[in-house]
């Protein structure tokens, strides 16, 4: 093997977790990724954190508007008591909409192509068809990686710091040195196919995400376009014989039991034929790495963790690890950190955003009404099982040290369990989709879980459309970041706060 | 943390002064009962109102003021008059 060559970082994956990581510090980076693009992927709907927080630190914002992705102003829901749909908006109302209440659903083949030939506008060298085979480590730190070139020679690069965004299916985030630990609460398994001609919600609602309950899980359908859409039945792992043995007939099956969908697809056809004509089965176990970095690599998107589909959450955890990477990344090139100060940062930030997130999806589980089903039943939080308490406080652990209530698993499932009744009772305050009260958020924003969850989102977002801006430490004794939003600073010497 | 001041310097003329300016409006231009929604405040103009004021001392958060979005019931609610 030759002399491995140098860089600054390595990124190995392109897809939006990698692709986050540009090269507009003047440092060397290189991207490997053992596809070649556009590839297929699942993971449509989007959270306007990404569209306008980080594509547009990214500077790829425009090109993704120019897309024409069908726009989504929320979620809708077929969940809990209510028989009638009710919205989760991105707006607090229709008349503060503003100009960051909207995302985007997204043939994940384009944007994720368009996210990646941006990288290497920014003059990241994008490297495909290379699949990574392991971290290279010289005893104290690892300190690159050997991977295959299209030719089939092996090479090695070498560099300060290895960003492992290579997914769920790579075992490259053993490197880092922690192991993935399991939720046993989110345990699903999805299978999903492409349909045309489906219906759509009643405008403007008609680009939403419809999510809906049934007794044996739920289904997801996203209008990607006119006339196709998304379909995905999210199940009990426990039917992983039954899918395995015919796909289709399970998808099909579970439209059939879930009358709001089956009444959408009265008319479609699914598509049987190219890219989306595959019925595809993924395992949505819920999951996060005991560590997110070690010396000389960290790991971001579905390397790191991943949680559980039906709040739309993968892209937006993606390019979130993505860009608390880079912060960490310049700050440590820059000399202007101890890197345990700066991934410190990385990783609290980044357990925070998976912890709210994780106790956001089990109210919103635990919400629903099918008590008689194995499926719900599971998911009550009062059946979360003991393993499952500690699994979580090994996960936030260090995220959030002073707050008992989270680190404590007989303090946890109370407190679980009340950011249920608060999220039940504010979607019943709400009331349904398409009536006035269902069109002012308030309620739901207001309830704590929810709160949560905005807390970040909207900082990033705010951050896309206001350019620099201070922002106070989101976790007690930490960092904040620069005001261009690309490095890590010490909360005192952040410049005195400026008005966008 | 951030020292929150026991008096905080928020002022009826500074709190006007700062939705004008969010919302490039002239000086004296907003009326007590105007519905600063019709003039163009939105989520990030409101969130960022909410941080200067919380900068200055002030306990308020942006739900709160987007229910009555006007500069009497911001005074009312934030000034304690």
């Amino acid at each position: 093997m030759s002399v491995p060559e140098q860089f600054d970082v390595i990124v190995v994956g392109g897809g939006p977790a990698g692709s986050t990581l540009i090269a507009d510090q003047g440092h060397r980076v290189v991207l490997v990724d053992k596809q070649s693009f556009p590839r297929y992927q699942i993971g449509e709907s989007l959270l306007p954190a990404t569209v306008h927080g980080v594509c547009r630190l990214l500077g790829v914002e425009d090109e993704v508007r120019a897309a024409g992705f069908t726009v989504k102003r929320g979620g809708s829901f077929r969940w809990g008591t209510s028989p009638e749909p009710w919205n989760f908006l991105f707006a607090l109302s229709p008349e503060l909409s503003g100009p960051t209440s909207y995302a985007y659903q997204v043939d994940r083949m384009t944007f994720d192509h368009l996210l990646l030939k941006n990288a290497a506008r920014h003059g990241v060298d994008v490297r495909e068809e290379s699949p990574a085979l392991a971290a290279v480590t010289d005893g104290e730190r690892v300190s690159g990686i050997r991977y295959t070139d299209p030719g089939g020679r092996e090479r090695e690069l070498a560099a300060r710091w290895v960003v492992d965004a290579s997914g769920n299916g790579s075992r490259l985030h053993a490197a880092a040195g922690g192991r993935r630990q399991y939720s046993e609460f989110f345990q699903n398994l999805a299978v999903f196919g492409y349909f045309e001609g489906g219906g759509r919600l009643p405008a403007p609602d008609s680009g939403n995400i419809l999510c809906a309950a049934f007794d044996e899980g739920w289904l997801w359908y996203i209008p990607l376009s006119d006339t196709l859409t998304s379909v995905g039945a999210v199940l009990n792992r426990g039917q992983a014989a039954r899918i395995s043995a015919d796909r289709e007939r399970t998808l099909m099956e579970s439209i059939q039991r879930c009358a709001i969908v089956r009444d959408m697809l009265g008319g479609a056809v699914r598509v049987t034929e190219g890219t989306y004509g595959e019925i595809r089965v993924r395992k949505d176990y819920s999951y996060a790495d005991t560590r997110f970095w070690a010396p000389g690599i960290a790991l971001a998107g579905d390397a790191a963790c991943f949680i559980d589909p039906v709040f739309s959450t993968g892209v937006h955890l993606a390019t979130y690890g993505g860009l608390l990477a880079a912060r960490s990344v310049n700050s440590v090139l820059a000399g202007e950190l101890p890197e345990e100060r700066a991934f410190g940062e990385f990783e609290a930030r980044y357990r925070r955003e998976y912890a709210v997130f994780y106790e956001f999806l089990a109210a919103f589980y635990d919400m629903q009404q099918h008590e008689d089903s194995y499926f719900w039943k599971a998911r009550k939080v009062t059946n979360m099982r003991a393993g499952d308490m500690e699994a979580f406080t090994t996960l936030v652990a260090g995220a959030y040290s002073a707050e008992a209530a989270l680190v404590r698993p007989d303090t946890l499932a109370e407190r679980f369990s009340a950011s249920s009744a608060d999220l039940a009772g504010a979607v019943e305050r709400t009331g349904a989709a398409r009536t006035p009260s269902g069109e002012r958020m308030t309620e739901l924003f207001r309830a704590p879980v929810v709160a949560d969850v905005m807390t970040e989102m909207n900082q990033i977002q705010r951050r896309g459309v206001g350019g620099a801006i201070t922002e106070p430490p989101l976790i007690e004794g930490g960092l904040v970041p620069s005001p261009d939003g690309r490095r890590w600073i010490e909360p005192d010497t952040a410049p005195a706060a400026g008005t966008a | 943390m951030s020292e929150t001041s026991a008096t905080p310097d928020l002022t009826a003329e500074r709190l006007r002064a700062d939705v004008e300016r969010v919302l490039g409006e002239p000086a004296g231009s907003v009326g007590e009962d105007d519905n600063l929604l019709d003039l163009g405040m939105d989520s990030i103009r409101l969130m960022s109102l909410v941080e200067t004021w919380r900068k200055a001392g002030v306990e308020t958060d942006f739900m709160t003021l987007a229910e009555e979005p006007s500069v009497r019931a911001w005074s009312r609610l934030l000034l304690n008059d």
